[in-house]
């Protein structure tokens, strides 16, 4: 008989119980029940009033508990995001973790001077192609607001054209109202062949976000019915950042922003029963110095893996995350150590869909070198979260009899054990310098900052994105110049 | 001005109670109100923007601080008479048309009036032309506006353009704020100041004035 194998424990954390769950999640319910929410959006507040919630004036709703949990019921647990080829790359399932970049900052680190400056459309063209060139970062948002788009109005159309011609990756991507949602959704069923396939395999995700506390803006309403009526899978965030748009303590934040996506869970699911739909508010803290949104800090961290916790206890819905961004103006060691902080505890408390990759300066500023340093942060990471398999294999007893009796110059480096195993035993890292001092600096003597963008400009000059077809790119266009 | 010190040291702490029992106290001494204002609860909210500035205090402190002014002021108020008082100078300020934005523009609100000025908040969603109106009625200095969103900064320039059209563009100083905005952007729609946030808009705003 072949003998059992021992399970590899891989190790995962946990930073809440059942019974804090539980009670910040009463904690929601009870405030969408007693406390209410403000709807904008007069079609939304008569799907609510239909629906069994008490509207009163102003479009001040208040939501009885059941339609939470029809909603819970309703929503799909298997989400998966597929790549613009139709490959199912991202299964958001089983408590996988994805990582990408995020969306819209106002400023670049430029690549050449190094210097901040603003971002303009080729930057997006940048980001995307080095995403996609990048093996642990597994989707594709702007980073940049563009300053240099032909019409305003339509900025997130151009984004996303911009995107799509520049990665395959999966996009996640950011509209205004309505109006330029249809836009972004004619283009991707360009590209997907037909809006049958992008129904089916999704390559897209929207990011919407409704205003803390409580407040849901029609236009937003507007995508969020769209994306439900269309099966595009969405997020609905409400920034209830501790001290700014919700309370202080992290409980009452995360009470605040659940109700928050509840509120959006619930409509998604009337207007579209059973389209994917991602939970997760952000929850991390306003700075009470300089009163910015804290993209390095602990609790972010912390409330995401309160999250992941109570998505394991209570929701079953994947979540959406954030890793790999600082509050550091430049990529300094502050830089490393908060993007390594909360890229690992993401990938530990088993975050999904990880948002926020290569930004500095609280989201303001994006890099290339940031996102090409996260990419091997990730690995490393994941290497961490593999845990340590124990078999007859990796327990080597051949190999350290073989070494010990094998006389002199007998060592493990020459061993065929080490030949046949070192790939997958140890983590090797590529920009992590580990190099002896002189070669170190024979080549340059060059920090990490430096040696990532060295990397990221090797990227993006050597690797190819496979193009979309000449007449898609035309249709493109096309819907661009309406 | 010792007078006072009881009065700006529970200011600065932020102690309410306190510090309206010690306006209480120098009113019914019978300080001169004007004095009151100038030498006890703006002296004192001064220090606290100095301190806050060095980062020495953090901001619920320094809202606390402003909080506190305002319950002292709630006590003078009806002693004010007709030209004994004046204010440093007025500001009508809101989140621009289409942005429902309102955190920081609050935050921005609550600094200036602990600064001493007087505000006018018509809140989110404002529209250019009740920008001006509100100009024209109250005669305010400044226009403080507020955008959270990239798809809605070009209404700052649409409010500018109004300002123009009714013919008081020269007559009203334009200050703008908010996560997108940029001092490139100021100047592109001839702003006449830009504050990153909140302790920078009391800056710009007294520098508006002429104030230091």
């Amino acid at each position: 008989m072949k003998p059992m194998e021992i399970p590899t424990l891989q190790p995962r954390m946990k930073v809440i119980g059942r019974e804090q769950a539980l009670a910040i999640h009463t904690a929601a319910l009870e405030i969408l029940e007693k406390t209410g929410f403000k709807m904008e959006h007069p079609g939304v507040l008569e799907a609510l009033a239909g629906a069994g919630c008490k509207v009163s004036e102003g479009g001040w709703v208040r939501m009885p508990a059941y339609l939470v949990e029809d909603a819970l019921q309703s929503a799909p647990r298997q989400i998966a995001l597929y790549d613009q080829k139709g490959n199912k790359t991202m299964p958001l399932t089983n408590g996988n973790p994805f990582y990408g970049t995020g969306s819209d900052a106002t400023f670049t680190l430029d690549m050449e001077t190094g210097e901040r400056r603003r971002s303009v459309l080729s930057d997006l063209a940048n980001y995307a192609r080095l995403v996609d060139g990048l093996e642990n970062i597994s989707f594709c948002m702007s980073m940049a607001n563009p300053v240099d788009v032909p019409v305003i109005e339509d900025i997130y159309v151009y984004v996303f054209a911009e995107m799509v011609k520049n990665t395959n990756k999966p996009i996640v991507f950011i509209a205004d109202s309505g109006k330029d949602i249809a836009k972004i959704y004619e283009i991707a069923s360009l590209v997907a062949g037909g809006e049958d396939i992008l129904q089916q395999k999704p390559f897209l995700l929207n990011y919407s976000e409704a205003i803390s506390p409580l407040r849901f803006p029609e236009n937003v309403m507007e995508r969020l019915v769209f994306c439900a009526e269309k099966k595009i899978p969405i997020c609905l965030p409400s920034g209830s950042n501790a001290g700014g748009g919700s309370p202080i303590t992290l409980a009452g934040a995360m009470a605040l922003g659940i109700a928050e996506n509840l509120v959006g869970l619930v409509i998604h699911q009337l207007f579209g029963k059973g389209s994917p739909f991602l939970f997760g508010p952000n929850v991390s803290v306003l700075d009470m110095k300089s009163t910015v949104v804290s993209y390095g800090c602990p609790e972010w961290s912390l409330t995401q893996a309160a999250l992941a916790d109570m998505r394991d206890e209570l929701y079953g819905l994947p979540i959406w995350a954030f890793a790999g961004a600082s509050d550091a103006k430049v990529m300094d060691a502050q830089a490393g150590a908060e993007s390594m902080f909360s890229i690992i505890t993401a990938m530990l408390s088993r975050c999904n869909l990880i948002h926020d990759v290569g930004f500095l300066e609280y989201g303001s500023t994006s890099s290339l070198e940031m996102i090409t340093m996260a990419n091997e942060l990730v690995a490393m990471s994941r290497f961490f979260a593999g845990g340590i398999p124990v078999n007859e294999k990796t327990l080597a007893l051949d190999a350290i009899e073989r070494v010990v009796t094998g006389g002199s110059g007998s060592i493990f480096l020459m061993d065929d054990h080490t030949f046949e195993n070192f790939m997958e035993a140890q983590f090797l890292p590529n920009l992590l310098d580990r190099s002896r001092y002189d070669s170190w600096e024979q080549s340059g003597a060059m920090d990490m900052y430096k040696r990532c963008n060295k990397e990221a400009k090797r990227i993006l000059v050597e690797h190819r994105v496979e193009p979309k077809p000449d007449h898609i790119l035309k249709e493109i266009e096309t819907v661009l110049g309406r | 001005m010792t007078e006072f010190k009881a009065l700006t040291e529970s200011v600065i702490k932020g102690d309410i109670k306190a510090a309206v029992a010690e306006t209480q106290k120098v009113l019914d001494a019978g300080q001169n109100i004007q004095s009151i204002i100038d030498d006890g609860l703006i002296s004192a909210m001064d220090d606290v923007g100095e301190r806050f500035s060095k980062g020495q205090i953090f901001v619920p402190q320094m809202l606390r601080s402003a909080k506190t002014m305002q319950e002292c002021m709630k006590l003078i108020q009806p002693h004010f008479k007709e030209g004994e008082v004046t204010a440093k100078g007025k500001v009508v300020i809101g989140t621009v048309k289409g942005d429902l934005h309102d955190i920081g523009k609050n935050l921005v609100s609550m600094m200036l009036e602990g600064a001493g000025f007087t505000i006018i908040d018509l809140g989110v969603d404002v529209a250019p032309a009740a920008f001006v109106q509100k100009v024209k009625e109250t005669g305010a200095d400044i226009i403080g506006m507020s955008a959270l969103l990239s798809t809605t900064m070009p209404a700052m320039r649409q409010t500018i353009d109004a300002l123009k059209e009714a013919g008081i563009r020269d007559k009203v100083k334009v200050m703008i704020g908010g996560a997108p905005v940029t001092d490139n952007f100021a100047k592109e729609i001839k702003a006449d100041a830009y504050a990153p946030d909140a302790g920078s808009a009391v800056i710009q705003t007294k520098k508006l004035l002429g104030l230091s």
